[in-house]
């Protein structure tokens, strides 16, 4: 009995506290201007004629004014006003303010709705909500290559995220046919990108031999995106299969389709 | 939203200007002052701006001034792609508004905004790239930076500007740079149609040099020029232009040309060795194309004492008729097919047959490809416990005006399985034919000498026809997407046999691999490792060698293939 009454008094004396605790939210400061203190929410809350400039770790009074980007702890009074701001080295969290303190707000304008924003949810071809909240997911790139690309030949993929380097991603054979490589990236990531052996004149070129547009990927928040392609060919391929390289010079014409007789071999003749 | 891309350019000042290249944020505070071209003017206390999301942030003590008139406020934020820009003006009270489609005068005062909009991005856990004092910012294209410290390892490097591309054509970026184990890349300057760069560069051949390179680009896709010289501070110079171009939506010419010259510097050159012009135009055909391809090389182009080439200028032209790759009925396989006319042309003899000097060469190839890709065996309900077969069968025939004809078959086999999402393996058999028969005659017994001065008896079996017999057994561990191992083990079983010193084996690439893969005496046992990671967010080092097992005296590969990458 005597436990449940100490009990009772603990939790009446929380009640008490949390009853008379101030409302405070964390954020990230947009701006600190003219009697008001903007969050990067975009909801501006004014400021009580004695607000209180503190660090948010020592409680003292801060040393520097607020500026953009600064993490802080706003603690509003009963009328709204902001009281105290407690500013943060380290990130605090950031994200939409209850309603509660929403309604401290100040705005001129009646808020109505956008119509953007009413936009129907984008589905896959399955029928699945695809989402984008920005969160590194795992992107796997898989493609198939042209039957007479070298078993020794090392495939890349170019990509508008580094500038189109020919070797930004390397991929690796998993088999006669096919190479993958996969990668982290931010889901809502628009990646456009070209299949390459290392350079842009030996890219990938489409079914009619002509150069392609990169292909373009959408990163979803789902665990896994996969991409599969198929290379219909080369763009420095030759009807002979022996790839050309453009970068050297040609060797001179040689009869025989072997390229490396030992020395002394005599030339064909009748 | 409909998009409505806005293509403006931005011009940047402020106090510090900061580029984080692996996300393609720039970040800037203190005195931010941007001019839009689109007739926007603002000023604040920091600047945000994502590249690739196409939007930016200005906050605090805002200053805008629009074809609407002047006015202060705490943030604005232009959306680009969607022709939004939300605006919190203070005028007695904060309030919300936003302007759509360039109609400053008519604010849309209360409308709901959307809930990043005035989001900076998280950069605690990224490193500044490059610091700069103004930047120019032409949207979906590139960024330009002005009076740059560029931060390496954490050191800051001065440079007087930096430009970064990020338009989503790759024609502004093709290169004309051969190999190199490592290529540092100075964009000095550039615009929506052209980039200036300087290669700090590092082969095994030339060792530490310098490249540069112009790329040129047109608006229409596919139009472009490079030209480049590499290396630029060596007397071996090669000067190099790549130029590309659509013509109508069916026909491509893409040309390659390149100047070899031994010169100091800039002053007269010495030699002039060799140039070369390939020229590829390609014209797509109903589920099919034609290529053409043409090459001139002009040797000796300076009479120098010093260069022993003969000054003849060989050439040659291909005309290529390829099909698209067709399933052949509702099987699992694919076909291809090709044909191919052309000649050699070389004044000075191409081949000696029969006490004739050939000079002009014709040929006439067929050919075909069938492909079996990606047939799964095994537990289709388990990714982990299913293989994939490929096979793939290419075969050509060429005839030519000297009397004899060359067949190549290549078969290839595979069986491949994901172990784990780690793991995974493949084992593969390949078979590549050659045989070069002539109508009379050919090639007949020879035992070469070898280097202890025997006589290689075996090789007298050779009379023109080659196998190359290829098993390969690969497996690759990936720990995550930055640390990639790979171990290949190949055992090559080829007719004529591999002999220690007997074949010359091919030359090697600035980056120390063999310049062709088909070639005969390749060391019948070779294991090779691969670690590719990733060193930096923006630097990939890749490190791989073979090992022979004491083929000869060859028992590693000649040299580490190292390459660091962006």
């Amino acid at each position: 009995m005597k436990m449940h009454m100490r009990l009772g008094a603990l939790l009446a004396a929380l009640i008490l506290l949390a009853a008379a605790a101030p409302l405070s939210v964390t954020g990230q400061l947009l701006a600190y201007q003219d009697g008001f203190v903007f969050f990067t929410t975009g909801d501006g809350f004014r400021l009580a004629p004695n607000v209180a400039i503190l660090d948010d770790e020592t409680k003292t009074p801060s040393k520097v004014q607020p500026v953009a980007r600064d993490y802080a702890r706003a603690v509003f009074n009963d009328a709204g006003q902001i009281v105290e701001i407690d500013l943060s080295r380290k990130p605090l969290p950031v994200g939409p303010f209850p309603d509660t303190v929403h309604a401290f707000a100040v705005t001129a304008s009646t808020p109505y709705p956008n119509p953007d924003l009413g936009a129907p949810e984008l589905t896959s071809s399955n029928g699945v909500k695809e989402t984008f909240s920005g969160k590194p997911v795992l992107v796997k790139f898989q493609v198939q290559v042209p039957a007479s690309t070298p078993l020794n030949a090392q495939v890349f993929i170019a990509t508008d995220a580094s500038g189109w380097n020919p070797q930004a991603i390397q991929m690796d054979r998993v088999d006669a046919l096919h190479f993958v490589a996969v990668r982290r990236m931010a889901s809502g990531t628009i990646l456009h990108f070209l299949y390459t052996r290392g350079t842009l004149q030996t890219e990938e070129v489409g079914p009619n031999g002509l150069s392609l547009r990169p292909h373009q990927l959408v990163v979803t928040d789902s665990d896994t995106n996969n991409t599969n392609n198929v290379i219909a060919a080369w763009a420095d391929a030759s009807a002979s299969n022996l790839l050309s390289q453009p970068s050297v010079f040609p060797t001179p014409y040689n009869p025989a389709p072997f390229p490396n007789l030992p020395n002394g071999t005599r030339t064909p003749h009748p | 939203m409909e998009a409505r891309p806005r293509s403006i350019a931005i011009d940047l000042r402020a106090d510090h200007i900061a580029f984080y290249y692996d996300r393609y944020l720039v970040e800037a505070d203190g005195h931010v002052r941007v001019r839009t071209s689109d007739g926007m003017t603002l000023t604040g206390d920091a600047f945000s701006m994502d590249l690739k999301l196409n939007r930016f942030l200005i906050s605090s003590h805002v200053h805008l001034r629009s074809p609407g008139g002047s006015l202060d406020g705490a943030a604005v934020s232009d959306f680009l792609d969607f022709d939004r820009i939300y605006f919190v003006p203070l005028i007695s009270e904060p309030d919300r508004w936003t302007y759509e489609n360039d109609d400053f005068t008519h604010p849309l005062k209360g409308r709901v905004m959307p809930g990043d909009v005035f989001y900076f991005p998280d950069v605690s856990s990224t490193r500044v790239s490059l610091s700069a004092a103004s930047a120019r910012i032409q949207a979906r294209q590139y960024v330009r930076f002005a009076g740059v410290h560029a931060y390496f390892l954490n050191q800051g490097v001065p440079l007087p500007s930096y430009y970064v591309y990020f338009g989503e054509s790759q024609d502004l970026a093709v290169n004309s740079l051969s190999g190199a184990n490592l290529d540092a890349t100075w964009n000095a300057t550039g615009n929506a149609n052209s980039i200036t760069a300087w290669h700090l560069r590092y082969d095994a051949f030339n060792h530490t040099y310098l490249a540069f390179e112009q790329h040129l680009a047109g608006t229409d896709p596919h139009e472009y020029a490079v030209f480049s010289v590499n290396p630029a501070t060596k007397d071996d110079k090669y000067w190099n232009l790549v130029t590309g171009e659509h013509i109508g939506s069916k026909f491509e010419v893409n040309t390659f040309t390149q100047l070899y010259t031994f010169q100091n510097f800039l002053a007269e050159p010495s030699i002039a060795s060799a140039q070369t012009t390939y020229v590829t135009m390609t014209q797509a055909l109903h589920r099919s194309y034609l290529q053409a391809l043409f090459d001139q090389t002009d040797y000796k182009l300076i009479d120098s004492p010093v260069d022993s080439a003969e000054p003849n200028h060989p050439n040659f032209l291909a005309l290529t008729a390829t099909s698209y790759n067709n399933q052949i009925f509702k099987t699992p396989f694919y076909e291809q097919i090709r044909e191919e006319i052309g000649f050699n042309h070389d004044a000075y003899g191409l081949q000696d047959y029969g006490g004739f000097e050939y000079t002009t060469i014709w040929n006439h190839l067929l050919g075909f490809t069938i492909t079996l890709p990606n047939v799964k065996i095994g537990d289709r309900t388990n990714q982990y416990r299913e293989y994939s077969l490929n096979a793939s069968l290419d075969s050509s025939r060429q005839w030519l005006t000297v009397p004899h004809h060359v067949n190549s078959q290549t078969t290839s086999i595979s069986l491949s399985r994901q172990y784990s999402r780690y793991v995974n393996s493949y084992l593969s058999y390949t078979v590549a034919n050659t045989s070069d028969l002539y109508e009379q005659g050919g090639y007949e017994p020879y035992e070469p000498l070898l280097p202890n001065g025997a006589f290689y008896a075996p090789f007298a079996a050779f009379r023109g026809a080659s196998t190359l017999r290829t098993a390969t057994l690969a497996t690759t561990y990936s720990a995550s997407p930055n640390l990639v191992t790979t171990v290949t083990f190949a055992h090559h079983q080829d007719f004529p046999a591999a002999y220690p010193g007997l074949f010359v084996p091919p030359p090697l690439n600035a980056i120390g691999q063999y310049t062709y893969t088909n070639y005969l005496g390749q060391p019948p046992w070779q294991l090779t490792g691969e670690v590719r990671a990733r060193i930096l967010p923006h630097l990939v080092v890749d490190l791989q060698r073979t090992y022979y097992f004491h083929f000869g005296n060859q028992i590693w590969s000649p040299s580490f293939v190292v390459q660091l990458s962006q």
